[in-house]
């Protein structure tokens, strides 16, 4: 889709030097953090800026080691892997719902999911807590799959209708006329039409479960999650900051990849090729 | 008509995985904050009901005044927080050289909690900072932007609005591959320039992640932004970063208030529901209605 | 006697079931490399003494951990035993708390524990208290003599000329990014410019800050900035650790810094040397109390502690464990280890090597006053921050930030 035009193609080169500004701003601070991780605790104290004049894994090691990362790894990635999944497939079916169904009460619902994105998290936490208690989930980890669900839904479940809302009607329409019934409408078309958006939802919302430290403090009390174990590692005083910042390389490491992998997929477009058949 | 039970059967069930964690776990939680907010709670003690004493202490609170006066002005910042990811999104959309390097990095920012955000930034911007250097060479005199009452409150928007904006490209290269490519094309063909495919075909497309995000993100600054307060200001200095949000935690977890605190809970609800009432009236003649 | 023989078994068989127990304790301590020999030697004596049950240690980030146990709490379902802070944090957690003044006999820094009613509220691990630490490199490269340091108000303010006048380092590096900074001031000021009974007043909210004494430490706070004591940008950097990474880089003459933990001599003796730090008591204008020989007085408190949950479900248990945890034995061990200062004072603290500290520790006996700030509420506390980082920025005058004050402490105390 290239632009044959030489004036749109002078303007894009133009506005791509402060993207490509923006862009190295978006690096340094991780290369910073990278840079640091290397040092040791009394290095960094003496030249925080500098580039680390004797390198060493030690921090990589003891960050593995301290934080129990390989079991808390473990208990992430089932978390989170669980959570997303438990998202992906309610938000669809609930934005189908709110996006193209017709039902009575169809605003309120919609002003009730918006509603729950705007409470205040400190209000929710004793409540919560007790709730989860109370369904004797404390200390499991469905129990934090299940809360991470209840947390992310309505930002999941608002997306996926704006999403749905903006497909053009036909597209389901023809579906429901060749006979369809509404869960085959849904896992043939608004599935495979929402990827873009399911793709992204997939990519927020690990990003989400994955550096959650509140919610997992309260449920989880021994198995615990990664965030978790890099933010013990940052103790009362902050006294080893390139003991942390090796803990936060290690934790960012699997969001990096993933969204790497997957980022490409939210920017192909749809078989517009459907509607006008 | 059977068609239309069926719809409705079908759509109740759809709807109740989510509605069912919704009210459970925010709607029922939010009466309790209500109900909470009425009393003198204090610690662990229930404590009593005082009708609207926290309210009526709120309004003569200088901390909470001056929280709000700090979110009228972060309010007034919101159209940046829309419009750059917007453009940045479509701009990598319609091909700007280095657009998948751009889309890659990004995202970067959002994956550091605000707490590292925080931790960083505070080096960063500290008077010999890596930030007053480069400002240096610029023949700028060098700022103690997070020690000065003026200047405090626009560097944490802007560290903020730098850890998220990643999101929101992300957000609005979905909703791009919404956009009949077809339509450009035969726009392009007719001469159209890239300012009128963005404002008559792409922003139109847009109107629903459009809405989507300027509420999300009036949301999300009012609601997340506690982590990277406490890490660059601590609500300082005096309570130029001070956030209703950020009071919240206060109250809650230093002087041990919780009736008070779920009355600034419940006023900053008000508020943000008010925004998004605004925010969905302005934009959305179309969707969901 | 097959009957009495199979009581008896069941009898033993019950018991052994019905102290199959586990004990849970929440800090943010047990975690951290420096304190886990003290945690393992108080888990193995409770638990040798009290077969059949375990204990568990869960530690929680401290930036979360009192919205954590807030929120436990008041759910009703907190740990068994919990680390609280002295001062503020525990007396605001005195609702949650066992009454344990009968297990406290003989601990030092009680009174930041004591809840308003009179009751110990948890038992003292650490003395915690602000001395001012400085480089010896440094004042000698000033031209002051490193092995006599500043006895007076005047002596300071003349060591910081010079020390300004050398244009090297500032005199004090001082971090009151979250307000701190001005908390270890002000409690420095008050131990020597308030008498026992004006830091009682002061802790019941009947010493105003508006009146002389407290505004004379307002002022000083504002002239000592005037004076050019600090470095700039003091009201972003933050006192832990920015603050104390620039002495401990030799990027400042002085600072003020703790006994217990962290910022204190142990950790300035490994990145300095300890040949090359010392340590004073700061002094004050205007001084009216002063130590048996004469210098200024040193600010002293508890530091950390632990207490029982008055709701747990083993809160007998739990007393006998806060027990163990507070007890010469462990205790002497997290001296050795993480360098605090304990509040048992059956404690040997004889085996630490450090000469700073053989000149602090007498101080403890000689010099020990209140540490104002933590005897003031975290209502006033809060103000304070807000009204130190205006006073330093000039945004404020003495009197309005005097009067503010008065007015945060009075409902504090009234309303």
């Amino acid at each position: 889709m290239s632009d044959r035009r030489p004036g749109s193609r002078l303007t894009l080169w133009a506005l791509a030097v402060p993207m490509m500004l923006i862009a190295l701003s978006c690096l340094y601070p991780m290369l910073f953090a990278l840079n640091n991780s290397f040092k040791t605790n009394k290095g960094y104290i003496l030249d925080r800026f500098g580039l680390t004049t004797d390198p060493t894994f030690a921090n990589y090691v003891q960050a593995w080691t301290r934080s129990n990362l390989d079991s808390y790894f473990l208990n992430s990635v089932i978390v989170t892997l669980g959570a997303v999944l438990c998202l992906l497939v309610s938000a669809s079916l609930a934005g189908f719902a709110l996006a193209v169904l017709r039902f009575p009460a169809r605003k309120l619902v919609f002003i009730v999911i918006l509603a729950s994105l705007m409470i205040p998290v400190q209000v929710v936490l004793v409540p919560f807590y007790k709730t989860i208690i109370g369904i004797g989930l404390l200390n499991t980890r469905t129990g934090l799959i299940l809360s991470y669900t209840a947390f992310f839904l309505p930002f999941s479940v608002y997306l996926m209708t704006a999403f749905y809302a903006g497909l053009p009607r036909e597209l389901t329409e023809a579906a429901r006329i060749d006979g369809a019934r509404f869960w085959q409408v849904w896992w043939y078309v608004m599935l495979p039409m929402g990827t873009p958006a399911l793709i992204t939802l997939g990519i927020l919302n690990t990003l989400y479960c994955w550096n959650d430290v509140l919610i997992s403090l309260l449920v989880l009390q021994d198995k615990r999650t990664l965030m978790v174990g890099i933010a013990a590692l940052r103790g009362e005083y902050t006294t080893n900051v390139p003991l942390l910042t090796a803990g936060i390389v290690l934790a960012a490491a699997p969001i990096v990849l993933i969204y790497i992998v997957f980022q490409r997929r939210i920017v192909t477009g749809i078989a517009a090729g459907a509607v006008k058949g | 008509m059977t068609v239309g039970k069926e719809e409705r059967r079908v759509a109740f069930l759809f709807l109740a995985p989510a509605l069912i964690l919704v009210v459970a776990f925010r709607i029922v939680p939010l009466i309790w904050g209500a109900q909470l907010s009425l009393t003198d709670a204090r610690g662990i003690t229930p404590g009593a009901f005082i009708g609207l004493d926290n309210y009526r202490e709120l309004v003569t609170d200088p901390a909470f005044r001056d929280s709000i006066s700090n979110t009228l002005l972060l309010i007034a910042t919101l159209p940046v927080w829309i419009t750059v990811p917007m453009l940045l999104a479509i701009l990598i959309h319609q091909g700007v050289p280095g657009g998948r390097f751009y889309r890659a990095v990004y995202f970067f920012p959002a994956i550091l909690s605000s707490v590292i955000v925080g931790s960083i930034f505070n080096v960063l911007l500290r008077r010999d900072g890596q930030v007053n250097e480069v400002l240096g060479l610029l023949g700028i005199a060098p700022v103690d932007w997070l020690g000065n009452s003026s200047t405090a409150l626009l560097s944490l928007i802007a560290v903020q609005l730098w850890a998220t904006f990643g999101m929101s490209v992300l957000i609005f290269l979905a909703g791009l591959s919404t956009v009949p490519s077809e339509m450009i094309e035969a726009a392009r063909l007719d001469g159209a320039r890239l300012r009128h495919l963005i404002w008559f075909i792409i922003i139109p497309t847009l109107r629903p992640i459009i809405e989507f995000v300027a509420v999300v993100t009036t949301i999300g600054v009012l609601t997340s932004m506690f982590g990277l307060i406490y890490v660059l200001t601590a609500g300082g200095p005096g309570t130029s970063t001070t956030l209703p949000e950020f009071l919240i935690w206060i109250e809650l977890g230093k002087l041990n208030r919780p009736g008070y605190a779920a009355a600034i809970s419940m006023v900053l609800f008000a508020i943000m529901a008010g925004l998004a009432w605004l925010q969905i009236r302005i934009m959305s003649r179309n969707v969901h209605v | 006697m097959k009957l009495k023989m199979l009581l008896a078994a069941t009898a033993m068989v019950l018991a052994n079931a019905a102290t199959a127990q586990e004990l849970t304790v929440w800090d943010w301590k047990s975690g951290d490399p420096a304190a886990a020999t003290y945690i393992e030697a108080a888990k193995k004596e409770f638990e040798a003494a009290h077969p059949g049950v375990t204990v568990n240690f869960v530690m929680q980030p401290h930036d979360q951990y009192y919205t954590l146990l807030g929120t436990a709490l008041s759910a009703g379902s907190g740990p068994d035993v919990f680390l609280v802070h002295g001062g503020a944090q525990a007396k605001s957690r005195a609702d949650a708390l066992a009454d344990l003044t009968a297990q406290s006999a003989g601990l030092a820094g009680l009174a930041d524990f004591t809840a308003d009613n009179g009751a110990v509220v948890a038992l003292p691990i650490t003395i915690q208290g602000f001395t001012v630490y400085y480089n010896k490199a440094r004042y000698t490269e000033a031209g002051l003599d490193p092995a006599n340091p500043p006895k007076t108000w005047d002596e300071l303010k003349a060591a910081c000329e010079a020390i300004k006048a050398k244009g090297a380092v500032p005199c004090f590096a001082m971090g009151n990014k979250e307000g701190f900074g001005s908390e270890f001031f002000v409690s420095a000021l008050a131990a020597s410019m308030l008498t026992p009974e004006e830091q009682a007043a002061f802790a019941k909210g009947e010493l105003k800050w508006s009146s002389p004494k407290m505004k004379a430490i307002l002022q000083a706070w504002v002239d000592t900035q005037a004076w050019g004591w600090y470095e700039e940008g003091a009201n972003s950097m933050p006192k832990f650790m920015d603050e104390y990474e620039m002495f401990m880089r030799g990027d400042a003459a002085n600072t003020i810094g703790l006994l217990s933990d962290v910022a204190h001599w142990k950790q300035f003796d490994d990145m300095l040397g300890a040949e090359n730090v010392g340590a004073f008591r700061h002094p004050a204008p205007e001084a009216v109390v002063s130590g048996t020989d004469g210098g200024p007085m040193l600010p002293l408190a508890g530091g950390i502690g632990y207490g029982v949950n008055k709701a747990g479900a083993n809160a007998a248990l739990a007393t006998e464990l806060v027990q163990v945890l507070a007890a010469p034995g462990p205790i002497a061990v997290f001296a050795a280890d993480a360098g605090i200062l304990p509040a048992n004072p059956a404690v040997d603290t004889s085996g630490l090597n450090s000469p700073t500290l053989a000149t602090i520790l007498p101080w403890t006996a000689s010099a020990a006053a209140p540490m104002a700030h933590s005897n003031s509420s975290p209502e006033e506390l809060e103000e304070l921050h807000r009204q130190s980082q205006l006073l330093l920025n000039g945004e404020v005058t003495v009197d309005d930030a005097a009067a503010r004050m008065d007015e945060v402490q009075a409902k504090a105390h009234g309303g």
